[in-house]
Formats: structure tokens, C-alpha cells, sequence
């Protein structure tokens, strides 16, 4: 019988094997990679119970629809990014096998602290990641503040123990929603939770770790940490502001009002930016601020299409200047001038991706800019629709300066080459982003109801 | 009381955090802070006049008083955790050390 367990525990049994021999670690890798993928087709969905203790009291996982497409995106991404990166840093095969693991249990795990344990073992994996940037600071840096955000959101989940006795992620939101505590309460914890939470997802004002470990990001840690990473904790972010925090009042008010200074800012730093890597952290830094605001504004499903749409393009942008940077040893726009007049697929690869982040007709990060607003105007949020709107301005000028640079040349000659495996991967997301672009019924298939906990919790406890 | 005794720890730990530029200072002020955040999870399961939750054949009902045990499993978790984020945090101290001959950040000009 399949179970989304496997998901979780093949990779760490891999890891574990991985450890015997160096030689069928990176083999492990691609074939637990692989085989995760296809997993996911048979496993049903529903409520896991692990070693037969009854929800609350046992841990348990929960798969359903946002599950499922948020862990084939990040198990998609995460099979793309190794088999790109497996030859040059085959000596990371462990880690990156626990980091799929991790991921996986972030996105499937239906208990609070079990959450914590996941985001930690995520976490110790990024930072060993980062580690192949050879600068240790910065990884320093974000070990010491990645500890600190699970730490306070530890501190948040305690208290809510304390109040609830509960860690069950079901249990505990239907606790929240029948007792008759005052919301004032459960500020603090809901707050902290928040915070901690907010510095994995890289929200402004909690992410001074990103700018040091992307700035010098490679082909491994810049995909991995600004793509696999970002959409995986971003959808596990959604899924707890979704069902678990109510964010009402004046809550809502400083959540809302630090998103929106992160989408400003991130697009101003962006702005300022004269270095190509720069650019793209402060406009994923923005674009994380964005997806927030819209599940803070429960519009599930254009929030998981921006969080897909971004993960793609970011994808493509970070393995296309960080392979230009290793050759050039520089990520300086000017000197990464003239960088498409040779590699004109790349080029085109490069300029649907950053058109469709900017959210131009034609590609698909259009079709969801579009939707997400209208939904927000109809919310009556038109305050954000502003503020996203001139954040799309400025992004807009930044991405049209950084085309031009790269692609009309100038005093130097500048020869980068892709790998053809570079070029297939780049040639299918530029693809799908056109597609769905043009043709976006598909899209509208699906609704907010891709998330079912309440529903679920609603049969559980009303039976 | 004791709660407020692992706040203050917690706060200790995170104004080290912010006032030191040693990184062996910052990891010791990282293991300040979750030695407070441990008090303060195990405090979650304190009850007054609780006994051990270990049914023996003196305590073999279901009646008496024990304290809630999951907050001392949990900080177990919480302690390896901990344990493996300072190893490596200072495995990563010292090739900043090798790399830079300092463990002063504010000698470090990297990022």
C-alpha cells in the first residue's frame, strides 16, 4: 500500500545509505529524485495515521490537493536542480537527499512541532548548501538567523500548547475555533509564529540572511534556495495562514502593512541594484512578500500559481546568471554586458522569464497578476492593487535596463556556454510559461478549495 | 515564576545576539537563547504537586496528579536539534577562521 510517508522516508533511508558509499550517493540521488515524483502518482490522498496513534495524539500527515501540487512542484524542481548540479557537487548527495525529505515533511507534516523538527533539518541542509558558496560568513549568518526564526516559532507554538494542549495541527485549529478565548491572546503566539516563519519565507524586515547567501549563490544554492526552497516553505507559510492564524484587527493591520513595505522595498532595492544577482534576490524577496499578502487575503489558488510561476522563472533567471557569473567571475550588470548576442536561446529563455515575473501579455505570470488583482479589487483591497501595480512599474523599468544590458553588446566579447541539459530545462519552462500564457483555461480549473483541512476538520469533529 | 526566569534567559541570549560581533560569542549567546526556550517548554508541563509520569506499583492510578510529560519530550528534540545547529555553526566558525585568521565580523569584509 502506498503511503505519502514513502515520500518521506525514502530519501532519509537513501541518505542514510548514501553515507556508505560515495560512489552510489549521487546515483541514490537522481533515482530518489526520480522515483519520489512518480510516487506522488499512486499515493492517495487523505490523513496519514503513523504507528497507529489516533490523531491528536500521534503525529499524522495530510495530503491533499494543495499538498499534492505544492510537492510536485518542489520534488519537479528539486529532480531538475540535481540532475543539473549532480557531476560538479556530487559530495553534497547526502545532504540534498535530506533536504528532499525535509521539504517533503514540510509540506505533507499535519503536526505543529513536527513542523518545527522539518523546518530545523530544512534548515541545517540550506545552510550546508550555502556552504558551497565559500563564503562562511554569510553562511554563519544564516545559520545564526535561521536558528533564531525557528526558535520564535517554537516560542509562538509553546504557548499555544500552553493554552490549548494540543499540537495537532487539525486539533489545534478547531480548538482555536471553538473556544471562547479572546482573540487579544493569541497575538503573541500567532506574532511569533509569524516572525519565525517569515524569516525562512525571506520577508522583510526578517531576511538579512538572503542577501548574503544569493549575492554569491552558484548553479546549486542560487536555484535551490531562491526556487526549490522559496516555494516550498512559502506553500507550507500558506497552509498555516490559510487554516491556523486568524489574522484579524490590528493584527491584520501590521501584517498587511509589513508585506507591503516588503513589496516596495524589495523593488526599490531591486531598483538600485547594479549587480545582476542583486536584482534578482530583492525582486524574489518582493515577489515572497506578494504571495503572502495574497494568502493573508485568502486568495489561495492565484497565490499558489504565483508561487509556481515565480519558482519557474526564478529558476531559469539564477541558473542562467549564476553559470554566466562562474565564467565571467563577475555579476556586475556591466560586465555581464552582451551576454545573449552569442546565446540567443538562452537570451529568449532568459527574457520570457524576467517579461513573465514583470507580468507582461503573452506568459503566464500575466494571466495570474491580472486574476490576483482583479480578485483584491473585488475584495475591495485597492490600496494593494496600488501599491502592487507601482511595485510593477519599477520592476518593469529594472528587468527592461537589465535586457538591454545583456543584450546588446558592448566592448567586451563575452562566451558563455550551456550544456545542452541547461538548454532542455530552460526550453520546457519557457515553454509552459508561454503556454499557459496563451491558453489559461487550465488555470481556472482549480479554486480556492484546493485546500481542504477545514473541510476535513469539519468531518472530523461535526462528523 | 520560572517562566519568567526562561524569558529572561531567552532575552540574555538574544541581546548577546545583537551585541556581540565574536562569532564563538554569538554561537554561545545561540545556546543561551534555546536553553531558555528549553526552560520554558518544560515549565509548559509543569503542575503543582505533580509526581513523575511513571506508573510504578506505588503510582499505579490513573488518579493522581502527574505532570504533562510531551514538553520533556519535546525538549529532548529541541536539545539534539540544538546540539547538531551549534556543531556545525562552529564548523563553520572555524573555516572562518581558517579562511580569514579572525573570528571578529567586524574584520571580515565579505558580505
Amino acid at each position: 500500500m502506498m503511503s505519502a510517508i514513502l515520500l518521506i522516508a525514502i530519501p532519509l533511508l537513501a541518505a542514510f545509505l548514501s553515507i556508505l558509499s560515495k560512489k552510489i550517493a549521487p546515483v541514490l540521488l537522481l533515482l530518489v529524485g526520480a522515483a519520489n515524483i512518480i510516487l506522488l502518482w499512486f499515493v492517495p490522498s487523505g490523513i496519514v495515521i503513523i504507528g497507529d496513534f489516533e490523531m491528536p495524539f500521534g503525529i499524522s500527515l495530510f495530503l491533499d490537493s494543495y499538498a499534492r501540487i505544492a510537492l510536485y512542484l518542489v520534488n519537479g524542481l528539486f529532480f531538475i536542480v540535481t540532475i543539473l548540479n549532480v557531476v560538479e557537487y556530487k559530495k553534497l548527495s547526502s545532504i540534498l537527499l535530506v533536504a528532499l525529505a525535509a521539504l517533503n515533511g514540510l509540506l505533507l507534516t499535519g503536526d505543529l512541532f513536527n513542523l518545527f523538527v522539518f523546518l530545523e533539518v530544512a534548515g541545517i541542509a540550506a545552510y550546508l548548501i550555502s556552504t558551497t558558496n565559500k563564503k562562511p560568513l554569510a553562511t554563519f549568518n544564516y545559520l545564526v538567523i535561521g536558528t533564531v526564526g525557528s526558535i520564535l516559532y517554537l516560542f509562538g507554538l509553546m504557548i499555544l500548547y500552553g493554552m490549548f494542549g494540543t499540537l495537532n495541527m487539525m486539533d489545534m485549529i478547531h480548538e482555536i475555533q471553538t473556544a471562547s478565548i479572546a482573540y487579544s491572546s493569541l497575538i503573541l503566539p500567532f506574532f511569533l509564529m509569524f516572525m519565525g516563519l517569515g524569516i525562512e519565507a525571506k520577508l522583510l524586515p526578517f531576511n538579512a540572511w538572503v542577501k548574503g547567501i544569493l549575492k554569491h549563490s552558484n548553479t546549486l544554492s542560487g536555484p535551490m534556495i531562491a526556487s526549490v526552497y522559496a516555494a516550498a516553505i512559502s506553500l507550507m507559510f500558506g497552509r498555516l495562514i490559510n487554516n491556523l492564524f486568524m489574522f484579524e484587527g490590528k493584527l491584520l493591520l501590521v501584517v498587511t502593512v509589513l508585506l507591503a513595505l516588503g513589496v516596495v522595498l524589495g523593488e526599490a532595492m531591486a531598483f538600485s541594484s547594479k549587480k545582476a544577482r542583486e536584482i534578482l534576490l530583492f525582486s524574489s524577496i518582493s515577489q515572497a512578500c506578494i504571495t503572502v499578502l495574497l494568502f493573508v487575503n485568502g486568495i489561495i489558488i492565484w497565490a499558489v500559481y504565483v508561487v509556481i510561476a515565480n519558482a519557474l522563472s526564478k529558476l531559469v533567471l539564477y541558473l542562467i546568471i549564476n553559470r554566466a557569473t562562474k565564467e565571467t567571475k563577475s555579476d556586475d550588470v556591466n560586465d555581464l554586458q552582451g551576454l545573449f548576442a552569442k546565446n540567443i536561446f538562452v537570451g529568449i529563455a532568459f527574457t520570457v522569464a524576467a517579461l513573465s515575473v514583470m507580468g507582461l501579455p503573452l506568459f503566464a505570470g500575466f494571466v495570474i497578476k491580472f486574476n490576483y488583482l482583479t480578485q483584491l479589487a473585488v475584495a475591495g483591497q485597492m490600496a494593494i492593487v496600488a501599491l502592487i501595480l507601482v511595485a510593477s512599474l519599477v520592476e518593469g523599468i529594472y528587468f527592461v535596463k537589465l535586457l538591454i544590458k545583456l543584450w546588446y553588446s558592448g566592448e567586451k566579447e563575452i562566451n558563455v556556454k550551456f550544456d545542452l541539459p541547461y538548454k532542455a530545462v530552460f526550453a520546457v519552462v519557457t515553454l509552459m510559461i508561454i503556454l499557459f500564457g496563451l491558453y489559461s483555461a487550465p488555470l481556472d480549473s482549480l479554486d480556492n478549495g484546493i485546500d481542504t483541512m477545514q473541510d476535513e476538520i469539519g468531518v472530523i469533529y461535526n462528523g | 515564576m520560572i517562566q519568567y526566569a526562561a524569558i529572561l534567559l531567552m532575552m540574555i541570549g538574544l541581546y548577546g545576539l545583537l551585541t556581540n560581533r565574536n562569532v564563538i560569542k554569538i554561537v554561545i549567546s545561540l545556546n543561551v537563547l534555546e536553553i531558555g526556550l528549553n526552560i520554558f517548554i518544560i515549565s509548559i508541563g509543569f503542575v503543582y504537586d505533580g509526581i513523575a509520569p511513571i506508573l510504578t506499583s506505588v503510582n499505579n492510578s490513573s488518579a493522581l496528579l502527574f505532570v504533562d510529560p510531551l514538553p520533556q519530550a519535546l525538549v529532548l528534540t529541541a536539545i539534539v536539534i540544538g546540539v547538531g545547529t551549534t556543531a556545525l555553526g562552529l564548523a563553520i566558525v572555524k573555516s572562518i577562521y581558517q579562511k580569514y585568521k579572525t573570528l571578529e565580523i567586524d574584520e571580515v569584509e565579505e558580505i
